[in-house]
């Protein structure tokens, strides 16, 4: 992907749900490649109908949204399809599915892009021990610990090496160490190259995990620091 | 390699594409439901096919017997000529006596009679063959023209042409009560598969998410209904055969002999046929994901 180009570019974006609610309201924001981005704000300032958004979960109402090359005004289904490919995506609830092993769990996104079996168990196992998990590869998600649930997400997330991560309060949850271990997690993925855009409520982690701290309110940009 | 790596007892199950979903107490309550009315379609046209036995539907032609006393065999050859005038009568042949002697023998075969004897006192016989397509009329005809003369018309083989007639109107019902049954088969399969997408929606989302194709998310349940509706007409099938080998002997003295091989092909074909489009039902229903419908 040429660098020339933000990965996601936002110009007065506007959000309005079917209710009629607006969710978003003139948003204007770049995000490059490689950064680290913290969506900030109250609930229901909008940072996870931006993250829907981001991955097409919901289509902008009017301005112009270009995520990874795709606008996603026009992007046919299809298009929506191939980006989701190229993201993953990381919930507060895990959405771990709970009559599946770890291992079926992570291999999900793979899975989806046709990898055979014999090729999925050492990648999943590869990534699996990246989390510290290498040794759950077939046990249930009801076995492992909020934090462990956590990292499975994590791990399903970058399975299929992703260009961007969206994370959605991944940290919500979980006590302070634990979440600091996933964010710790999340960075080294950022290091790697990865685009990390991570909505959250925990600001203690803004200190000992510096990013940039995009402020958002009443759907409405707030802030942008480049703390990065 | 990959045995290498999956321990034993392990069998990863992984969504999507040919891969089925798990066999529940729904699908097997769906398998026995649909099992039932694809054994009702088929003991239906198991008695079409008793039916049609029993009044030589399988023989192209339906013939009717005329008779006429041999003290009026001046009157033959107008009777004869009147009946051939007669539109839908397609040909007449006149039995000779000997011929009809010849026959009755065999059928009487220990009745001890004497031939001569025999083909004195039999009457002169026409034999009609019965065109396909035949008018409210024809009977009545036949009777009438016969009457004219003397002779008497078999009334037996009139009322088994009837019934005839009444099957080939039974079988329009039969295939209405088939289709019936059919869509009520699809609706059955669709309600199961659509239990079954409910309560794997999560994993659906999931995968949506992760932007899995439709046909990649929807394969697993049409090959499901297919299979639960092919197995549902198997099962149908082989309930078939107590009716066949409970009737054979009470059947065999009409001279019926079923043949239940004929429906396996299209019991399973109609089984996975209904099974497929109910899981399209199903799963047409089934939103083609948060995008699709999130246009704002």
């Amino acid at each position: 992907m040429s660098t020339d180009h933000p990965l996601i570019q936002m110009q007065r974006v506007m959000l309005r749900y079917p209710t009629g609610k607006t969710a978003l309201s003139g948003v204007t924001l770049d995000i490059q490649q490689g950064q680290f981005v913290y969506l900030v704000g109250e609930s229901g300032a909008g940072k996870s109908s931006l993250l829907k958004m981001l991955y097409g979960g919901v289509r902008p109402s009017s301005g112009i949204l270009i995520s990874q090359q795709t606008d996603m005004r026009e992007a046919s289904e299809g298009k929506i399809r191939d980006l989701r490919r190229r993201m993953g995506i990381i919930f507060q609830d895990h959405k771990l599915l709970f009559s599946r092993t770890v291992f079926e769990n992570v291999a999900l996104p793979l899975r989806v892009q046709g990898w055979k079996t014999e090729r999925l168990i050492p990648r999943v196992r590869k990534v699996l021990e990246y989390v510290g998990l290498g040794d759950r590869l077939w046990s249930y998600p009801e076995a492992l610990s909020g934090g462990e649930q956590q990292r499975v997400a994590i791990a399903r997330a970058m399975t299929a090496n992703p260009a961007l991560i969206l994370a959605d309060e991944p940290t919500g949850n979980l006590d302070v160490d634990t979440a600091r271990r996933v964010l710790d997690y999340l960075m080294d993925l950022n290091r790697q190259g990865t685009t990390v855009i991570m909505a959250t409520h925990d600001l203690h982690l803004l200190e000992s995990h510096p990013g940039r701290v995009v402020q958002m309110h009443a759907g409405s940009l707030a802030g942008d620091s480049h703390g990065y | 390699m990959a045995t290498e790596l999956i321990p034993e007892k392990v069998n990863p199950r992984l969504p999507g594409g040919f891969h089925l979903p798990p066999f529940g107490v729904n699908q097997v309550l769906a398998l026995v439901i649909v099992c039932i009315a694809l054994w009702a379609v088929g003991t239906l046209w198991l008695a079409m096919q008793g039916a049609s036995q029993w009044v030589g539907g399988w023989q192209q032609d339906i013939h009717i017997h005329v008779y006429l006393d041999a003290k009026r065999a001046d009157q033959a050859s107008l009777l004869e000529q009147e009946l051939q005038d007669i539109p839908q009568v397609a040909s007449l042949r006149r039995i000779s006596a000997d011929e009809a002697a010849i026959w009755m023998q065999e059928w009487l075969s220990d009745a001890g009679l004497q031939q001569q004897e025999l083909a004195s006192r039999l009457p002169i016989t026409f034999e009609l063959s019965i065109g396909d397509e035949r008018t409210e009329f024809l009977f009545s005809d036949i009777r009438d023209t016969a009457m004219r003369f003397g002779g008497t018309v078999n009334e037996d083989e009139v009322s088994l042409a009837q019934v005839h007639d009444l099957l080939s109107q039974a079988s329009y019902l039969a295939w209405f009560a088939s289709l019936i049954l059919a869509i009520a088969m699809a609706l059955i399969i669709s309600n199961t598969l659509r239990m079954t997408l409910l309560s794997r929606a999560d994993e659906i989302h999931l995968m949506r998410l992760m932007g899995a194709k439709e046909w990649f998310v929807r394969t697993p349940f049409i090959l499901e209904g297919m299979l639960l509706g092919a197995g549902a007409g198997v099962l149908a099938w082989l309930l078939l055969w107590p009716l066949v080998l409970g009737s054979s002997t009470w059947l065999s003295t009409m001279q019926v002999e079923l043949n239940a091989w004929v429906f396996f092909i299209p019991l399973l074909f109609a089984g996975a046929v209904v099974g497929a489009f109910g899981a399209l039902i199903a799963t047409s229903r089934v939103s083609s994901g948060d995008a699709a419908n999130s246009q704002v």
